[in-house]
């Protein structure tokens, strides 16, 4: 396996190929557990004879009922945020409200749906869409897509000015903040789906942005490899929605389009939720030719 | 035999001598190799990429190449001059080719000293 080079800024420069200085531990790590084990032992064998002594010391007498001690061994806490589904059910998108920091917080949980992306304006007609939302910001110079984006395995931008990434491949979404990511490559190869927006958690850690103000925000989540979209009920800035997500025991989260940006999702009833506007490109206001959305449908 | 660097992909392959590459630039999520031979190559990595290739490739022979900044890495025998003031570097045979690009004053900064440390 290839050792993990550290980010360098503009500023820095690094010879390649050079051994980096042991650290301390390294130095001494032979000694170290030389000197552990032998510590180990010792205290194993006092234990052992103290042990013996006390055995020669007591008379035991006969007991009916003893403690048992079970031990539990506690992995994660965390339970995932959506109920459980049949594998077999129709597809659809469960709504959660909260409220983390008083910021109201809608969830919008996928269940038994794939993944994807689309360029251009969303059919509402699409009965097996559960829910979709702007997944990319578009360029105000010249319309282009902001950040690398792959439309079923087609590369349509190659930017990297956004460390957040989501990518869906062989029906498996990931969320993550990188660099580079070896995923925008698996997308192209796998017809799969890749875009960037500014990153806002990472392994549970809020990211700075440098985005101000205050907005509608949208973003989508990996809790404990929950994948779900999350929409605030009133307008927050960046930092405040991130660390938001953060307490709610996000794993990694970006950026969606937040604002008026137009999308829906369909509960298990059937019955469509919109939010942003509809008619916001009107008249002369023209919808931008590559505005993309990120596209839950049913399996 | 010396080592050469394999650059693949599931498509194709470069097999390249680490001396005939003057340097790699960053170009998005691709990279751009140039060679002493004066021909370009478009290898679909990014620069971090190369960068853990090299490392893992080459070893402690990888150490002719310098990572300046997060857009180039250059083949440290052909640094011909460094402006500081003006950000640029000259990488050149000093025969057959010449390649000025340009990086941070602080990164040129490091660059000078590494040199002038090692001619000591």
């Amino acid at each position: 396996m290839m050792k993990e080079q550290k980010e360098i800024r503009d500023d820095q420069i690094r010879v390649l190929g050079e051994v980096e200085p042991q650290g301390f531990f390294e130095r001494y790590k032979w000694i170290i557990l030389i000197a552990s084990a032998v510590v180990v032992a010792v205290g194993a064998l006092l234990l052992v004879l103290n042990h013996k002594k006390q055995q020669a010391d007591t008379v035991h007498e006969p007991a009916l009922f003893e403690p048992v001690t079970t031990v539990e061994v506690v992995t994660d806490v965390r339970k995932k945020l959506g109920i459980a589904v049949d594998s077999l059910a129709a597809g659809f998108t469960e709504l959660r409200d909260t409220l983390i920091n008083d910021i109201p917080l809608r969830l919008y949980i996928p269940h038994n749906a794939d993944m994807s992306l689309h360029i251009g304006r969303m059919d509402k007609s699409d009965t097996s869409v559960v829910y979709v939302a702007q997944a990319a910001d578009v360029r105000a110079d010249n319309g282009g897509i902001v950040g690398a984006f792959v439309l079923k395995g087609v590369p349509r931008a190659w930017g990297l000015s956004k460390k957040g990434f989501c990518a869906s491949i062989d029906g498996k979404v990931t969320v993550g903040v990188a660099e580079n990511s070896p995923l925008f490559e698996q997308a192209t190869e796998r017809e799969g789906y890749f875009f960037r927006q500014y990153p806002l958690v990472k392994d549970g850690a809020v990211v700075d942005n440098e985005l101000k103000g205050k907005a509608i925000r949208r973003a989508v989540c990996d809790r404990i490899g929950e994948i779900f979209m999350v929409e605030t009920g009133t307008p927050e800035s960046l930092h405040d929605f991130a660390q938001a997500l953060a307490d709610l025991g996000v794993d990694q989260a970006i950026y969606l389009v937040g604002s008026s940006a137009y999308g829906w999702a369909v509960d298990a009833t059937g019955t469509v939720h919109e939010f942003g506007e509809d008619n916001y490109y009107k008249g002369r206001r023209r919808m931008p030719k590559n505005t993309s959305y990120i596209v839950w449908r049913r399996k | 035999m010396k080592k050469q660097l394999i650059i693949s992909t599931s498509i194709d392959l470069v097999r390249i001598a680490p001396e005939r590459i003057v340097y790699i630039a960053s170009d998005g999520n691709y990279s751009t190799l140039i060679q002493s031979d004066g021909e370009m190559r478009m290898l679909s990595f990014q620069l971090g990429q190369i960068e853990k290739m090299i490392s893992s490739q080459l070893g402690s022979d990888g150490n002719i190449f310098i990572r300046i900044g997060k857009s180039l890495i250059i083949n440290r025998s052909y640094i011909y001059y460094i402006n500081i003031s003006k950000q640029k570097l000259t990488l050149s045979d000093v025969s057959s080719f010449s390649h000025t690009v340009t990086a941070s004053k602080e990164a040129l900064k490091q660059l000078k000293e590494l040199l002038e440390k090692e001619c000591k």
